[in-house]
């Protein structure tokens, strides 16, 4: 079926972790060190405070939104056939396996494991791609789990000029029954940008490690200019292989970079962004792949999403990848 | 009115400071994603040209002289047969 995209799946169920400690990023330590045109920068994202837990690593907060999924979902951990993890961008520890790991946390003993990733905030695509590769592809597996635990990489919390880092955690459970059907994912990369964004740490303690954009102006203006070639292309092919015009998709999310990345998005595709996106920007900040999906979680929990609606979530990253989810809601039934 | 004082008037406007003709804004660290999509939405729509990533050449926008260069080169392009 040329043009067609590939079979649906669903999410079982949908669950979030975001720890209890707040703190405000206009008293984030590393702002002193900023300079005048930074701090405003800074203080111009629509981020009021995030989430931050030292105690907790990525493993911890991602484990702790797989059982609020697992709960919503009235399974239990030996009941995954498969555990995808979204990867960290800083792994606590070398050699070793943060899927396994979660695995043995979350007692998913049944479950294939492994992680995908590297493409940063839009590396969500890729841990639903790949679920929906083993529905696809197995017929003895129901219930595939695909979680992400988001901190930031380095002790500072600010990237600059790009966002404010908090901790959070995401976890879907996919299978072939739900109520969230997932009709389309969409994916595109640009590897020539593969390392605008950066931390070297070989030759350096962790307090020295920091977020470096290689080049700030191929940042705000290459690729916000390829973004917004990109995304209306991506955004026209998804609803035409779907068959579906811009009217047709009720609610727009997108990932959690700022209010002016929201705006810029919000110009590209002509649409307004759902109030779960600025809420949770004000409020927590960036949580790399799980920020989408966290907004999704949002707005059903609001109830603004009703029976048949579609929605549309779009994810951008700096390293640079584009990512188009297309869902429906509606009765729970098998697809 | 000139090319120049178009642009003058819209860069000087977003960007709420004055500007000179020569003045980089991209060094004076002025531009975020968002403004660099009003730029380019501007020019395309008051000059009638359109912008592909090829063109994304930071030195045709950095300075209202080099994108009044810029976009005289590309209207010459477009009206020639």
């Amino acid at each position: 079926m040329k043009g067609k995209s590939m079979t649906a799946f669903a999410f079982r169920s949908l669950g979030i972790y975001m720890p209890d400690r707040a703190v405000k990023v206009s008293e984030l330590p590393e702002l002193d060190v900023l300079t005048d045109v930074q701090r405003q920068v800074c203080a111009d994202l629509g981020i009021d405070e995030i989430r931050a837990d030292d105690s907790m690593s990525t493993t911890d907060l991602a484990a702790m939104a797989a059982r609020d999924a697992l709960a919503g979902a009235g399974l239990e951990a030996a009941d995954l056939d498969g555990l995808v993890l979204i990867e960290s961008r800083a792994p606590h520890t070398l050699l070793s396996s943060e899927p396994a790991r979660l695995q043995a946390l979350l007692g998913a003993n049944r479950a294939v494991t492994f992680s995908v990733g590297g493409l940063g905030c839009a590396s969500v695509g890729p841990g639903l791609i790949t679920a929906r590769g083993l529905l696809a592809g197995d017929q003895d597996l129901h219930n595939v789990l695909v979680l992400h635990g988001s901190k930031p990489a380095t002790p500072a919390r600010y990237r600059h000029p790009v966002t404010v880092n908090g901790d959070g955690g995401v976890a879907v459970i996919a299978g072939r029954t739900g109520r969230i059907r997932v009709l389309d994912i969409i994916q595109e990369s640009n590897g020539e940008y593969w390392d605008l964004f950066g931390v070297e740490y070989r030759d350096r303690p962790f307090a020295r490690w920091r977020e470096e954009c290689a080049d700030p102006m191929a940042y705000s203006f290459r690729l916000a200019i390829e973004t917004r070639n990109r995304v209306t292309d991506l955004h026209r092919r998804i609803l035409d292989r779907n068959k579906m015009r811009a009217g047709d998709v009720a609610v727009h999310l997108a990932h959690n970079l700022s209010q002016g990345a929201l705006r810029f998005t919000e110009e590209v595709l002509d649409v307004t962004m759902a109030p779960a996106c600025r809420d949770n920007l004000r409020q927590f900040g960036h949580l790399g792949a799980a920020d989408v999906l966290v907004n999704l979680h949002s707005e059903l929990a609001a109830g603004r999403i009703g029976e048949g609606q579609r929605a549309l979530l779009l994810t951008v990253s700096p390293a640079a990848a584009w990512s188009l989810l297309l869902i429906e809601i509606g009765e729970e039934r098998t697809i | 009115m000139q090319t120049q004082e178009q642009l003058h008037e819209f860069l000087t406007t977003s960007i709420g400071e004055p500007l000179g003709l020569d003045d980089d804004y991209f060094e004076l660290g002025l531009v975020n994603s968002l403004f660099a999509l009003e730029l380019i939405k501007f020019v395309e729509h008051r000059f009638g040209i359109t912008i592909e990533v090829a063109d994304l050449d930071l030195d045709h926008f950095r300075t209202i002289n080099r994108l009044s260069d810029f976009v005289a080169a590309k209207t010459d392009t477009v009206s020639r047969p």
